[in-house]
């Protein structure tokens, strides 16, 4: 079983073209049933974000099933198939898995380090999964991608700091007051920066948003785009300062409407509460010397933005542990998906060995007849422990090869040694524990000859089944 | 016997030192399993000590300083599990570790002096013993106000801005440590107050009963001390003094504590030099 990737992101396509390959305007379950009825992949995933579009697959062939991918991004969503194509890169193998750990981590993330990307793996998952496309393969890779994003996270610093300036104005107002809920936030003027900052303190739990501006009609119809919002006259600003925790200056007045004077004279009453005054006005509304009053933290926009700039440079200095993150829960898969090669040969080879002990119980029928059924029954679990206890070096030694090489010259070596067939269908076998009920191909469960052949009287045990 | 605390208390602050600069999840539980274990085994000296003078080893200096050792960890644990902030860890252990070196240095258990008996001079010891404690821990939580207060005045979030939790926090944990440690001193010195009368009444003879007045150091410095930490709760609930004059407030009032606790103890009283 190969492991494939076919996509584009924003390092290859333009937004245009992204927005014109986007999977979530028709659904992700759709494309991944439409996928599946093509039949050229055994598994699939569809990852797609506003800055990719990426399918993840397991594949038998794997040039059929690239060639087949790209044409179906480009049947998809209609898109002429030339016009996708310069786009497109394809990985596989241990390079798609790397690629995945490190979409993942946030290191092939537009913003590095960006936190919502994680989710979005998450929620691909789920959708394969409940379209029953993802099997054994992408089961476990997704899983380990979930464990190198968590990983990067808590040991890393490559998602710490805010890159936003709006986000970096909640970090701040966060670290000042610890919880936002029940928090009031005063908006110094009616204009479109003020009402968005506003309306983002509000999404993170600020509970009251008092807007004044010079004109009442105005500071209304912004209290009533956010919602929740009361205005008040420009004249009781005073007030509302004495009231608000944080305050956000959006005017476009000339020279500063909160100096230093007024902001003390404010200050006196509230005793010790901190005030958080963010300045986005330019030019700036609040007198950078208030900066200095006990307890007010006076930032404007230049502020924040270097706050940003710093957040961005730490992350890029961490880029180096999640890489070595990456590495490390890449080898770990790698060893899983190397053992995987083993599995047709194991299968093969326990098919051999099971083929014989029933043709040669079979063969023995007429002497055992005989017997009473118990004693009958215990030759079958004899002659079934034997063979399971003779295969059992050889499919540990088999699941830990290394490299794809030597697992080709094992498998070469015992397919003439044992003179074994290989069934692909039953591969997944082998796995049963993390299989999927169904998958990717639902009709591959007919081509399973053994399950048939296993009602030969009398010894019809299933081989799974236990020592007593 | 009090080097294997200590030991576990050193080793416990380079965890903490490293979970603190590298942030890895590991090294913080890690330093909190040693801390545990470095309170437990403390507990386990504690309790030997017990035994072999047939009470609480708290009535000398160094006795009482490991109890107050081992106090300020438990204080410090607690605080660490219910706001489950790992932080400060690094500020608390260099504390730790240093003050117990004094009992891990010096001989073990003291023989309590035949004056010192009945169950308020018990109750006496542990209350001042638990108030310090608290105020080891305003002191610590004081510090780190003080410095995330001036990362984010400066406009330069930086090493402390990505480790401590919120100001808000810093400052409430500060107020309720002081409050707690200035009850308990209370309750301490009037106790004390009335135990020094009564042990006038049958041990007027000893010398350090005697001296037991305003003029000892040891008793001055402690109302001194009472004095700062009424003033910082009321100038946080009157005049509006939290934040980091609090923290400024709180560390000095600590400082206090530990020069009386220490060189005081051993050098200065006539009265405490039991």
């Amino acid at each position: 079983m190969h492991l494939l990737l076919v996509g584009v992101s924003h390092r290859t396509a333009p937004v245009e073209l992204r927005e014109r390959l986007d999977f979530q305007a028709r659904g992700v379950e759709l494309a991944l049933q439409t996928l599946a009825a093509r039949g050229s992949t055994r598994e699939a995933v569809v990852l797609s974000t506003c800055n990719r579009a990426e399918v993840y697959a397991a594949c038998d062939e794997l040039g059929h099933a690239r060639a087949d991918l790209v044409s179906f991004v480009s049947d998809f969503h209609a898109v002429d198939r030339a016009l996708v194509a310069p786009h497109v890169y394809d990985l596989s193998g241990l390079d798609a898995a790397r690629h995945l750990f490190r979409v993942a981590a946030g290191l092939d993330s537009l913003v590095i380090g960006e936190p919502q990307i994680l989710g979005q793996v998450k929620d691909a998952h789920t959708a394969a999964s409940d379209v029953q496309t993802a099997g054994p393969v992408l089961n476990r890779l997704f899983h380990a991608s979930f464990a190198v994003g968590k990983r990067v996270r808590t040991e890393t610093g490559l998602g710490s700091g805010t890159v936003s300036v709006g986000y970096a104005a909640v970090a701040l107002a966060r670290k000042i007051f610890g919880d936002l809920k029940g928090r009031t936030v005063l908006v110094v003027g009616a204009g479109e920066m003020g009402k968005l900052t506003a309306a983002h303190m509000k999404s993170q739990g600020v509970q009251h948003v008092t807007i004044v501006s010079r004109t009442m009609a105005h500071a209304a119809r912004t209290a009533e785009a956010i919602g929740g919002a009361t205005a008040a006259p420009w004249e009781d600003m005073d007030g509302a300062l004495g009231a608000s925790d944080i305050v956000i200056t959006a005017t476009g007045a000339a020279a500063p409407i909160l100096t230093k004077a007024r902001i003390e004279a404010v200050m006196r009453p509230r005793r010790n509460r901190p005030l958080f005054i963010i300045d986005i006005a330019v030019p700036r509304d609040v007198e950078p010397a208030a900066g200095e009053i006990e307890q007010v933290f006076l930032y404007n926009i230049d502020d924040l933005q270097t706050t940003v700039r710093v957040n961005l440079a730490r992350r890029t200095s961490e880029v180096a542990r999640a890489e070595a993150i990456v590495g490390e829960e890449l080898e770990k898969f790698g060893a899983w998906f190397r053992s995987r090669g083993a599995i047709p040969t194991v299968v093969a080879l326990r098919h051999r060995f099971e083929t014989i002990r029933r043709s040669e119980l079979e063969r023995l029928d007429f002497k055992l007849s005989a017997l009473p059924p118990d004693a009958r029954a215990r030759v079958d679990e004899i002659t079934r422990l034997l063979v399971e206890k003779l295969l059992l070096t050889p499919t540990e030694q088999l699941k830990s090869l290394g490299d794809a090489e030597t697992v080709g010259a094992y498998a070469e070596a015992l397919t003439r040694l044992f003179g074994l067939v290989h069934q692909q269908a039953d591969e997944d076998t082998e796995d049963a524990p993390e299989r999927e009920p169904t998958s990717a191909r639902p009709s591959a469960g007919s081509g399973r000859p053994e399950l048939v052949e296993r009602r030969v009287e009398p010894f019809s045990r299933s081989k799974n089944r236990g020592p007593r | 016997m009090n080097f294997v605390p200590l030991a576990l208390y050193a080793v416990a602050l380079v965890a903490y030192a490293w979970h603190f600069a590298r942030r890895h999840a590991a090294a913080g539980r890690s330093a909190t399993t040693c801390l545990v274990a470095a309170v437990l085994a403390h507990a386990f000296v504690i309790g030997m000590q017990t035994m072999e003078v047939g009470q609480v080893p708290v009535a000398g200096a160094t006795s009482a300083i490991s109890t107050f050792v081992w106090l300020l960890a438990l204080a410090y644990l607690f605080t660490e599990m219910t706001t489950d902030e790992r932080a400060m860890g690094v500020f608390i252990l260099p504390l730790l570790v240093a003050l117990q070196a004094i009992p891990a240095l010096t001989p073990s258990a003291e023989i309590r002096s035949a004056v010192l008996q009945g169950p308020l001079f018990g109750v006496h010891v542990l209350s001042l013993l638990f108030a310090y404690a608290s105020f080891g821990l305003a002191c610590v939580i004081g510090i780190t106000y003080v410095l995330l207060f001036k990362e984010i005045k400066a406009k330069h979030l930086g090493f402390f801005y990505a480790r401590l939790p919120s100001l808000q926090i810093l400052d409430r944990m500060n107020q309720r440590a002081i409050v707690i440690g200035w009850a308990f001193l209370t309750i301490g010195m009037i106790v004390g107050g009335v135990w020094a009368a009564q042990a006038r009444g049958y041990a007027a003879g000893d010398p350090r009963v005697q001296a037991m007045s305003l003029q000892d150091p040891k008793i001055f410095v402690a109302l001194v001390c009472w004095a700062v930490y009424s003033f910082e709760l009321f100038a946080a609930r009157r005049i509006g003094w939290g934040g980091r004059r609090a923290a400024y407030l709180s560390a000095v009032g600590f400082a206090i504590v530990l020069l009386n606790f220490v060189p005081i103890s051993y050098f200065l009283t006539k009265s405490h030099n039991f």
